[in-house]
């Protein structure tokens, strides 16, 4: 436990230290070594716990109303701050390459590290106490100091807007978490975790409605849909590693208290199983269908969050239905899946938005439709991202298809009591099939127009690969990918702590399920690696020296780089079989004449649906409620029937709910 | 054992030339010609990879890697794959996920190096691709979730036990009808693709492979005739009238008579079927879903099957 106090004070002074001292260069390396010092002794002091040693726990008298302070780091804690607390110092590292030219141009870095270490300070306290108010403070904490790391580039009025957006939504979150937490309070008399597991596992009415609003902050704090709004905003608008660390780690915090919350609740209702496979199936079908479409390449990283949050819902809802169902297979596969694809999207998002941040570093753009060719000129970038990009698709020698495969063997178990129930399942099975081809198309548009090609817009220079400190965190991601990918028992190692506390009461769990499924397939991808490092290899040595030609232009022999397929052409095929769910907007003025007088353009951008739709029933609301109003008196009685019929039934549905 | 293992490597390696051979031969007799060689493909083969390849300006490594990817996936996805209607060497459970995967890598390859090239043909093409496919992985859980559910393996041994035999009819038949359009669509047949046009302006695949020559063009053209031959294999396999309790090699005899068959069907349908409207292939893919939904729902009927 003093480790981790430890870890905690160290974290403080390297803040303090990185706002007091007087140059960049002081405070990048106050705030390193802080973070670096504070990174080795959280693993000092959770890597015992994962391998089964003892907890840590320590309880503290304070004063009202907190009362106690009880500090508890178990195996679901120490999962998340095995790795949490290294990639924020990771992208600490990656932050000193990418602020730099900010740095060079007078700005001041002390607050943006100070943040960073704060940020590493809330997991301490979000992962570890078990009082509501703590877990509160270490809430806003996180929120806050994400919010302020977003606004970075504060003089864009668009980023500060992008911010506020964030702000105001995490703090509705926060709203819905304290009512959640005064539901509980006024249950048990006590703002302790503890105290709460009693109310939460009898089944009531109460812990219904608790459910609920626990479930929707922690899907807004982790952006599922239709909760995501904010999500491409602030991901846009953030620095690179801002957005990696809010996406890959920061938004975890929402899944880690599902789960937190999860333990504390025991046996769950069937309903609550179903909910949370239907919500994570929607989040990711919708998620990954925004991606296809986007133009901006961070807002696409952002969707696939949604998306990869939601795949993980669904191995934790096949958990849940496990645990209803008293079947140790699929509470095992559910739980397995749901935490390694936590871990395994950590490692491929950050990459994947070190990659955009590189990109962005050097063309000053990351819109897909002006970039093009940065192969050439940035090769390390492109070859990491590419590994990230396979990795998101679930492609086999990579991580993500490990947790993939565990979540499916969830779905396709066939354990459920009924075979409708394995029906449904299967159903999901088939939806995550879709999310993954989706993603595939997806990344290889992102990756194929921005890297592959040649540049489209002329007046974009892309001069090299970033500084070592910016390549050496993205490698470092990437060979975690690759490592889990080739061995998958790596990942179980991390996992397999915190996934036994989730157990069927009176059947002990088994670990060997999970190594039965992806041990023989590890030998096929490994197979399927060496396959794939030859045929580069050949493909790589025989073009050396091959001759080089033009592309072929199907006879036509002036094309210029704007005739490229873009991203917008590449998407439509699929887009438009969607049409319904991803608005599109257009600004156009078309020629009109054969020999058009005037210049003509055309400018298109998929916004969000449910921010669009939100915004109308904000900006237009009261026309259409006053509307359907107007239309009342045409047919005053069947209105005031209606009227009456809606009231028995709602007073009804409330008295039934209060029972 | 280890014979077993041979035999599925050997007929991985040439049973691709006899199928696209035997499909070459059916619609040149359909059309009135001799045709070619039934071992046409292995002279073209040997020709292209005694050539030289040329490479546009535009490109990168990725476009040099592309094809020999392409064509490591589609081997390693033999490897799994019962198209002899016996067991796989490397069967296990949840090997189809893997497949399916697999697939998807190759998948990956090609379009990266279609949009390597800078043209926007091949581009038009590599979307085409990834829309389809997109809509056709589902068809393909639901198959082999449908064949879970019937009984106890989780693994493509699973989706062999659907065959007539087993007690559930309606089952095996959405299963073969979703698995062959699947095949079609994926390995861009004919009343999706036709591959024997590179020139026209609603192809799929072959766009893709516009500006790949030599010995690349090669590794392209065996990775396709491979992937058919497996999606060929899988569909025979359940059309297979042979139960498990004959023996492994008669099984495999008659599913490499069945491949061949389905070949004759495949040049049949291209000799005889137009191609559809590009608008159209969407609609031809949703026949795919509604066949395995029609599979998975039957499962529930049953009792439950064996799960």
């Amino acid at each position: 436990m003093f480790t981790v106090l430890c870890a905690g004070a160290v974290l403080i002074l390297g803040a303090v230290l990185a706002l007091a001292l007087r140059t960049n260069a002081h405070r990048t390396i106050a705030a390193l070594a802080t973070q670096c010092v504070s990174t080795v002794l959280v693993l000092v002091a959770v890597v015992p716990i994962l391998r089964g040693g003892p907890l840590l726990t320590a309880r503290w008298a304070w004063s009202y109303p907190v009362e106690v302070i009880v500090v508890h780091v178990d195996a679901l804690s120490a999962f998340f701050l095995v790795w949490s607390v290294p990639m924020t110092f990771l992208g600490m590292v990656y932050a000193v390459g990418y602020l730099r030219p900010y740095f060079a141009a007078g700005r001041n870095g002390g607050p943006h590290f100070a943040l960073l270490n704060l940020t590493s300070l809330s997991f301490l306290i979000i992962y570890s106490v078990q009082n509501a108010l703590v877990f509160l403070l270490g809430w806003e904490i996180a929120a806050v100091a994400a919010w302020l790391m977003v606004i970075w580039d504060y003089r864009n009025q668009k980023v500060r807007f992008a911010g506020f957006n964030y702000l105001v939504s995490t703090h509705i979150g926060l709203f819905v978490l304290v009512a959640a937490f005064m539901l509980m309070h006024a249950q048990t008399d006590s703002m302790d975790f503890d105290a709460f597991a009693g109310f939460l596992a009898r089944p009531s009415h109460l812990r219904s409605v608790a459910f609920l609003l626990l479930g929707t902050s922690f899907a807004l704090k982790s952006a599922f849909f239709p909760f995501h709004t904010w999500l491409p905003r602030a991901h846009s608008a953030a620095p690179a590693h801002v957005s990696a660390l809010m996406s890959g780690v920061i938004h975890k915090a929402g899944l880690f208290a599902f789960l937190r919350f999860t333990l504390l609740m025991g046996r769950p209702e069937e309903w609550m199983g179903w909910s949370v496979l239907g919500f994570g199936a929607v989040s990711a079908f919708f998620g990954v269908l925004y991606t296809s479409a986007q133009r901006d390449m961070k807002r696409l990283l952002g969707y696939s969050s949604t998306e990869n949050v939601g795949i993980a819902a669904m191995g934790f809802g096949v958990g849940y239905l496990g645990l209803t169902w008293g079947k140790p297979t699929l509470v095992v596969l559910g739980f397995g899946g749901g935490l390694l694809h936590l871990f395994n999207h950590a490692l491929f998002k950050c990459l994947l938005f070190y990659g955009a941040g590189s990109v962005y570093r050097a063309t000053h753009t990351i819109d897909l439709e002006r970039l093009g060719g940065l192969i050439k000129k940035m090769p390390r970038t492109a070859i990491l991202f590419l590994v990230g990009g396979l990795a998101i698709a679930a492609i086999p020698p990579l991580n993500g298809f490990v947790s993939e495969l565990i979540v499916y063997a969830g779905l396709l178990s066939g354990d459920a009591p009924s075979p409708v129930a394995n029906a449904a399942l299967v159903c999901a099975a088939a939806l995550l099939a879709f999310v993954g081809a989706v993603s595939a198309l997806s990344i290889v548009r992102a990756f194929g127009v921005a890297f592959l090609g040649r540049p489209r817009d002329a007046s974009i220079h892309a001069p090299s690969d970033p500084p070592f400190s910016m390549l050496a965190p993205m490698a470092l991601h990437a060979t975690g990918i690759v490592a889990i990918g080739l061995f998958p028992q790596l990942g179980l190692v991390v996992i397999r702590a915190a996934r036994s506390l989730f157990h069927v009461a009176g059947e002990a769990a088994t670990d060997s399920l999970l190594a039965r499924i992806v041990s023989p397939l590890q030998v096929a991808s490994i197979v399927l690696a060496a396959g794939v490092v030859v045929a580069c290899t050949a493909g790589w040595v025989r073009g050396r020296n091959a001759r080089r030609h033009v592309t072929w232009g199907c006879g036509y022999t002036a094309p210029n780089t704007r005739m490229q397929y873009t991203a917008s052409s590449f998407a439509a095929q699929f887009v438009n079989l969607f049409e319904a769910f991803l608005p599109q907007l257009r600004r156009e003025r078309l020629p009109t004449s054969v020999f058009p007088a005037e210049p003509s353009h055309i400018s298109t951008h998929h916004v969000d649906g449910v921010e669009r739709r939100m915004f109308e029933i904000l900006g237009q609301g009261e026309e259409m409620v006053s509307h359907a109003a107007d239309r009342i008196p045409e047919q005053p009685r069947f209105a005031f029937a209606a009227g009456l019929v809606a009231i028995v039934i709602l007073g009804g549905w409330l008295i039934g709910v209060g029972r | 054992m280890i014979a077993r293992v041979l035999v599925h490597a050997i007929a991985l390696l040439i049973l691709p030339i006899v199928v696209v051979g035997v499909i070459h031969r059916t619609k040149s007799l359909w059309a009135g010609r001799k045709g070619p060689p039934i071992l046409q493909l292995a002279y073209d083969v040997e020709r292209l990879l005694r050539k030289r390849s040329v490479y546009s300006e535009t490109t990168s490594f990725v476009f040099r890697c592309g094809p020999w990817v392409v064509l490591a996936s589609s081997l390693a996805s033999g490897l799994v794959a019962p198209f002899l209607g016996v067991r796989a060497p490397l069967s296990c459970p949840f090997d189809f996920v893997w497949f399916a995967y697999v697939w998807g890598l190759g998948r990956i390859a090609l379009m990266l190096g279609a949009l390597d090239t800078g043209s926007s043909f091949e581009g038009m093409g590599a979307s085409r691709e990834a829309t389809f496919a997109a809509l056709l992985e589902p068809a393909f859980f639901l198959v082999a979730g449908a064949a879970c559910l019937r009984s106890h393996e989780r693994s493509f041994t699973a989706i062999l036990s659907l065959r007539a035999g087993g007690g559930a009819p309606l089952v095996w038949l959405g299963s073969v009808v979703a698995l062959f359009v699947l095949v079609q669509v994926e390995c861009a047949r004919m009343p999706v693709d036709d591959p024997t046009t590179h020139l026209e302006l609603t192809m799929v695949h072959e766009v893709m492979i516009l500006d790949h020559s030599g010995p690349d063009l090669a590794a392209l053209q065996i990775a396709a005739a491979v992937k058919l031959t497996i999606g060929l294999g899988i569909v025979a396999s359940l059309l297979n009238p042979l139960t498990e309790r004959a023996s492994a090699s008669s099984t495999a005899a008659v599913n490499v008579l069945l491949v061949l068959v389905l070949a004759v069907a495949i040049g049949t349908v291209e000799s005889l079927v137009a191609r559809l409207k590009l608008r159209s292939v969407p609609q031809f893919i949703v026949v795919a879903l509604v066949a395995a939904g029609v599979a998975l729902l039957a499962t529930t009927w049953g009792g439950g099957g064996g799960g």
